[in-house]
């Protein structure tokens, strides 16, 4: 058994075959971390197979079903300290309950290196900038899928700047209905309508290019 | 100079009947005498007049709300959605044509009385004012799918409302039987609330389309049965339970549909959820095949289909052709109208175009100039609704709103 072919398995999605290969390179003594980079370099993978067109929303969420089920095995194993590329503060914001994109996000930014603290859903603009304060992350993702979202986003960003916060962190807000022109209208510096653009501006925001694998 | 001529008023009866022939002759791919605009809104932009609670749980103050909009803002077609996906109750009452219909727009009191999991409402789960949201659920097991294509309907009533419906979990019990009797006669007041709104539009010059409501069986089991993260990973685990589940909802859906046939319904309204999700394959495999034989059977007995692609539809535009020509209007939410035209010109009328982020974010005259250019491919032989795209934000400035009719106004003219 190989990474290459944990890699390989994975990112063709065959959910049963890559956990057995999971399970037997942990038999075989492989280094867990070594597992948890092999994941995510298959993540990124499945993320160029998604902005080439090759693979659509069902099959980010599958790989996310799958990442989550073989992290669960492997991350209990990893003894040393990973240093995450980041941290992003992610959340849906006031008014809207919707989690879907904001769970696929939160599985390829992790996938990336990132350091994802999720605040849940319906998140008010006072709670974004107390929990700023509480784990001063990198980054700051708002996610939403209404129209109610935008005043929502926008007010938080407000928030951010009346504590004084704005420099302090990155915005990106993400969602199907969001663009430039929302980007615009909230304050935000980067927005993306996907997960895997999403964790892409993430990198580039921090200067880290493409250089995480 | 030339002299002003006095023009008389047109009487609403008078606009209404114009405009319903200015849309009608877009779906039938004919040029009108100027291009229709639609509106569609899931309440956000009506909480401008009352809160959100009160557009689902207060009949009347969301008929007053939507004929202010409508006053205020004089368009060819408005249709706001004051209500819940109900769909999942439809079909549970598929066998009778006269209940069906009037639970598929699931209202505030009906969530009161059912106490269902299916949505958050405003001034309930939500705050006062916010609106209403669908979340759908999980209430079936994946290893319980072969007990679904037998009897869907039945499985529905006994299975899946006990476990979706707090006041339903004991079939029978006093408390569920309350709710029922409850239930019907909510459903009468629903029934009327959405005649009367049709009505109240009518007084102030903007028609309604007569509309039915069917659904696609792979997004009714992923709202309603499995949640949408939950279907998608079936179709890779269970791909043949998938299958079966959806052939066997494809009866019970048209039957639905049908119902208000009787009634002068003339589209189906059918908005969809998974489309964008699905590759090409998945979505002709899982989604395409079933929901096609819906909208072929409906067309056949003279029901055209209004279809909302949701998000991006651009991998499957092809399939549409699969369709006979003027098979109804294929609303899209992201997808460049232009592109959809490119495809489908002369074959299907194409419904959308104005993005909710335009319409919150711009300047009166940048949107002037987006309609202009719009207009100029899109105007050519007809065939052709400008619609936004899924809501309209409440913080949308007025002046934006005028500009967008007074656009297709200027630029619309055939």
């Amino acid at each position: 058994m190989s990474l290459d072919e944990l890699i390989e398995t994975f990112v063709n999605l065959e959910e049963e075959r890559v956990l057995k290969i999971v399970k037997r390179l942990i038999e075989e003594g492989k280094d867990p971390s070594e597992i948890f980079e092999a994941c995510r370099r298959a993540a990124e993978f499945i993320g160029e197979k998604f902005e080439n067109g090759e693979y659509f929303l069902s099959e980010l969420v599958y790989a996310g079903e799958i990442f989550n089920n073989i992290m669960k095995v492997v991350l209990p194993l990893i003894r040393r300290e990973i240093k995450p590329a980041g941290t992003i503060l992610l959340g849906t914001v006031q008014g809207d309950i919707h989690d879907i994109g904001k769970n696929i996000f939160k599985v390829f930014a992790e996938a990336a290196g990132f350091k994802v603290i999720d605040i849940g859903v319906d998140v008010p603009p006072e709670k974004f900038v107390e929990a700023v304060k509480a784990y001063n992350p990198d980054i700051v993702g708002m996610s939403g899928l209404l129209t109610i979202a935008y005043d929502a986003m926008k007010r938080t960003v407000e928030s951010l700047k009346e504590a004084g916060l704005r420099d302090k962190v990155k915005v990106i807000i993400g969602g199907g209905r969001v663009n430039e022109d929302i980007k615009r209208y909230t304050g935000a510096d980067e927005w993306a309508d996907n997960a895997v653009i999403g964790v892409k501006k993430c990198k580039q925001m921090l200067g880290l290019g493409d250089k995480i694998t | 100079m030339s002299a002003m001529k006095e023009v008389k008023p047109k009487s609403p009866e008078e606009l209404v009947r114009e405009r319903r022939e200015r849309i009608e002759k877009a779906i039938e791919l004919k040029e009108p005498d100027k291009v229709p605009l639609a509106l569609f809104s899931s309440g956000d932009v009506l909480r401008k007049y009352v809160t959100g609670h009160e557009l689902y749980f207060n009949y009347e103050k969301a008929r007053e709300a939507a004929v202010k909009f409508v006053t205020n803002y004089q368009v060819d077609m408005f249709s706001p959605i004051l209500g819940a996906e109900g769909f999942i109750f439809a079909l549970a009452f598929a066998e009778y044509p006269d209940i069906a219909p009037a639970v598929r727009v699931w209202t505030g009191p009906m969530h009161d009385i059912l106490k269902d999991k299916f949505a958050k409402w405003p001034g309930r789960e939500l705050p006062e004012d916010s609106i209403l949201q669908f979340i759908g659920g999980q209430f079936m097991d994946a290893k319980e799918y072969a007990n679904l294509p037998e009897d869907p309907i039945t499985f529905i009533n006994e299975v899946i409302l006990p476990r979706s419906c707090i006041n339903l979990e004991k079939i029978g019990s006093p408390k569920a039987n309350a709710a029922l009797v409850k239930l019907g006669a909510e459903a009468a007041r629903a029934r009327n609330f959405l005649v009367n709104l049709a009505m109240d539009l009518a007084r102030v010059g903007v028609p309604s389309l007569p509309l039915t409501y069917a659904y696609a069986p792979l997004d009714c089991i992923g709202d309603f049965l499995r949640t949408p993260t939950g279907i998608l990973i079936d179709i890779r685990r269970h791909p043949d339970d998938v299958k079966r589940a959806c052939e066997a909802l494809v009866e019970p859906i048209i039957k639905v549909a049908f119902a208000l046939k009787s009634a002068g319904a003339k589209y189906a309204s059918i908005p969809l959820h998974l489309n964008e999700y699905l590759s090409p394959k998945l979505y002709n495999e899982f989604y395409w095949s079933t929901l096609k034989k819906i909208i072929v059977a409906l067309y056949e007995q003279g029901i055209k289909s209004l279809v909302f692609f949701e998000g991006w539809h651009d991998a499957h535009l092809e399939t549409i052709l699969d369709l006979p020509k003027g098979w109804g209007i294929a609303r899209f939410e992201k997808t460049d109208v232009r592109k959809a035209k490119r495809v489908l010109a002369g074959h299907t009328c194409i419904m959308g175009g104005v993005p909710s982020s335009l319409l919150l974010g711009a300047t009166p005259s940048k949107i002037s100039e987006y309609i202009k250019t719009l207009l100029k491919e899109m105007k050519l032989e007809g065939g052709f609704i400008l619609a936004n795209d899924v809501d309209i934000p409440k913080n949308v400035p007025p002046e934006n709103l005028k500009a967008l009719i007074e656009a297709v106004e200027k630029e619309g003219r055939y």
